[in-house]
């Protein structure tokens, strides 16, 4: 269970408000709302990248603010994020990239890391490019790589953020599709942000919208896409006219 | 109507006076505030060195692309830096006949100054401007969150590795450009004066030059490289607003280095004579 207690948080004004969130074990969870609505800042407080004013971040029942280097660490291990550059290691190969959090977060002999690696690589379509550069690839190429990183450790926590920016509809849809898949396989929370609603609503189980800094809709997707509140309608709909 | 006039004029003067007050206020607080964020890196940069809990592979790499690629410029630079040296002494040489002490008149100023002064200016162009713009590019593009989701101190991975490499990079360069300066004085005397490479030697090892002016030059180059290290991780680390950002970034490494390696190459040539 990943929850959210009152988080706050302002930079030159704030940016978060009173943020209340709840996501189940096993959820795949659709973070939704306009640009600068505060959907990746939530996302780095639950990794602990930042930290709120105020409020209180857990997850499985661990309070991420009050840990220690050491807790981070272990704590780490056991979450997964996809960064909205892809944030792939331009210095790393294909493969050296994927490899990274195993050899870093885990003691495994690098026979088991290559197996991982390729088994990672076949799963998002990737097989044989082990050895390109990150400059090399394509925008779809670069995110699928970054999805096989941020679920190469099994980790039980997965954290996408736009996964689909800037690609196509048909890799989108493939991309949106493959991590559904992998979140069914591992058993694994996720929580993705999104501002392709067409094809981010036909994969999550819930989803909570995001205005303002405010969090002023959680609910399933079939309530989502029946909400009565005209600015969760018109968001999810796409209309021009309401209030937005 | 006098103090009336007077008093408009001094309203005036403290109007115009103001701004400029106010930009020196402005430029001391980010001055204090650069040199405070430049010692807290240096110091945890220091403690994971002490530590040694820094990436060596990354150190390997990094002393490979900043070190052994720096080599042909170096050489370039010192070469025509000791032919230069020759050019300029040439004209007293001849007037007064003192083709004995050519070779320690460009040594001593190869070695106590120019030869650390322009490699380091070289590496700054060359490696202090390339690392700024790789670790500004890793911040802006979210590499560096992405080592610190995944629980990798970046000082340690990426920060502790380059600023001991060009530290290293610029000692031993120093150390090679000095080799190079004087060969190439050497070779110029003889060309443009006519000095033999022998007489040359002879005038730098016949005590009027020692090792501590060769320890004069390589203790600056050691400020200096901390110099470069340090600011350009620092500039490259705190980038922000894309592709703009990373120039910016890059021009302040480079005019933040060169500028504290000429303030600190005058302080260091009171305090090590």
């Amino acid at each position: 269970m990943i929850r959210l207690e009152g988080v706050s948080k302002a930079f030159d004004r704030p940016v978060l408000a009173e943020v209340d969130l709840s996501v189940p074990e096993r959820c795949l969870f659709g973070l939704i709302g306009p640009g600068a609505s505060g959907k990746s800042l939530l996302l780095r407080m639950i990794t602990g990248l930042m930290r709120p004013d105020r409020g209180k971040v857990t997850v499985g029942g661990q309070d991420v603010l009050a840990m220690g280097d050491m807790q981070v660490h272990e704590f780490r291990k056991g979450i997964g994020m996809l960064f909205q550059n892809n944030a792939l290691f331009d210095f790393m190969t294909v493969a050296e990239n994927i490899a990274f959090p195993l050899r870093r977060l885990f003691d495994l002999p690098e026979l088991e890391i290559a197996e991982r690696v390729a088994e990672r690589l076949a799963r998002v379509d990737l097989p044989g490019f082990e050895a390109r550069l990150p400059g090399g690839l394509s925008g779809g190429q670069k995110k699928r790589v970054g999805v096989a990183r941020a679920t190469v450790t099994r980790a039980p926590i997965i954290l996408y953020d736009e996964p689909a920016a800037g690609l196509d509809p048909v890799t989108s849809q493939k991309i949106f599709d493959l991590l559904r898949a992998e979140q069914r396989a591992a058993n694994a929370t996720v929580i993705m942000v999104s501002s392709d609603l067409d094809r981010l609503l036909t994969v999550t189980d819930r989803v909570g919208m995001m205005l303002g800094g405010r969090l002023i809709f959680e609910g399933t997707t079939g309530e989502a896409q029946n909400s009565s509140d005209p600015r969760v309608h018109q968001f999810v709909h796409g209309t021009v006219d309401g209030p937005l | 109507m006098r103090s009336v006039d007077s008093g408009s004029m001094s309203a005036d003067t403290s109007a115009e006076a103001a701004p400029p007050l106010a930009a020196l206020s402005h430029w001391a607080g980010e001055s204090v505030s650069l040199l405070g964020s430049l010692a807290v890196l240096l110091a945890a940069i220091v403690r994971r060195t002490l530590r040694r809990d820094f990436d060596r592979s990354e150190l390997l790499r990094n002393l490979y692309r900043m070190g052994i690629k720096s080599v042909p410029i170096v050489t370039v630079t010192a070469l025509f830096t000791g032919g230069i040296m020759v050019i300029q002494a040439a004209p007293i040489v001849q007037r007064y006949g003192a083709y004995g002490l050519l070779g320690w008149g460009a040594g001593f100023g190869t070695l106590r100054e120019i030869a650390p002064l322009l490699t380091a200016l070289m590496i700054n162009g060359r490696v202090g401007a390339n690392n700024t713009a790789e670790l500004g590019t890793m911040a802006v593009t979210e590499q560096i969150d992405a080592l610190r989701a995944l629980a990798i101190n970046p000082v340690g991975f990426l920060v502790a590795p380059r600023f001991l490499s060009i530290v290293i990079t610029l000692f031993l360069s120093t150390i090679f450009s000095d080799a190079l300066a004087l060969f190439g004085a050497a070779y110029a005397g003889w060309g443009f004066l006519g000095v033999e490479p022998g007489v040359f030697y002879r005038g730098l090892t016949t005590g009027l030059l020692g090792f501590g002016d060769v320890a004069h030059g390589l203790a600056k180059s050691i400020v200096f490289g901390v110099v470069i290290g340090l600011s350009s991780c620092h500039f490259g680390l705190s980038t922000r607003g894309g592709a703009p950002g990373v120039g910016r970034s890059v021009n302040s490494t480079v005019v933040v280095s060169a500028a504290g390696i000429f303030v600190l190459d005058y302080l260091l040539s009171f305090a090590l004579t």
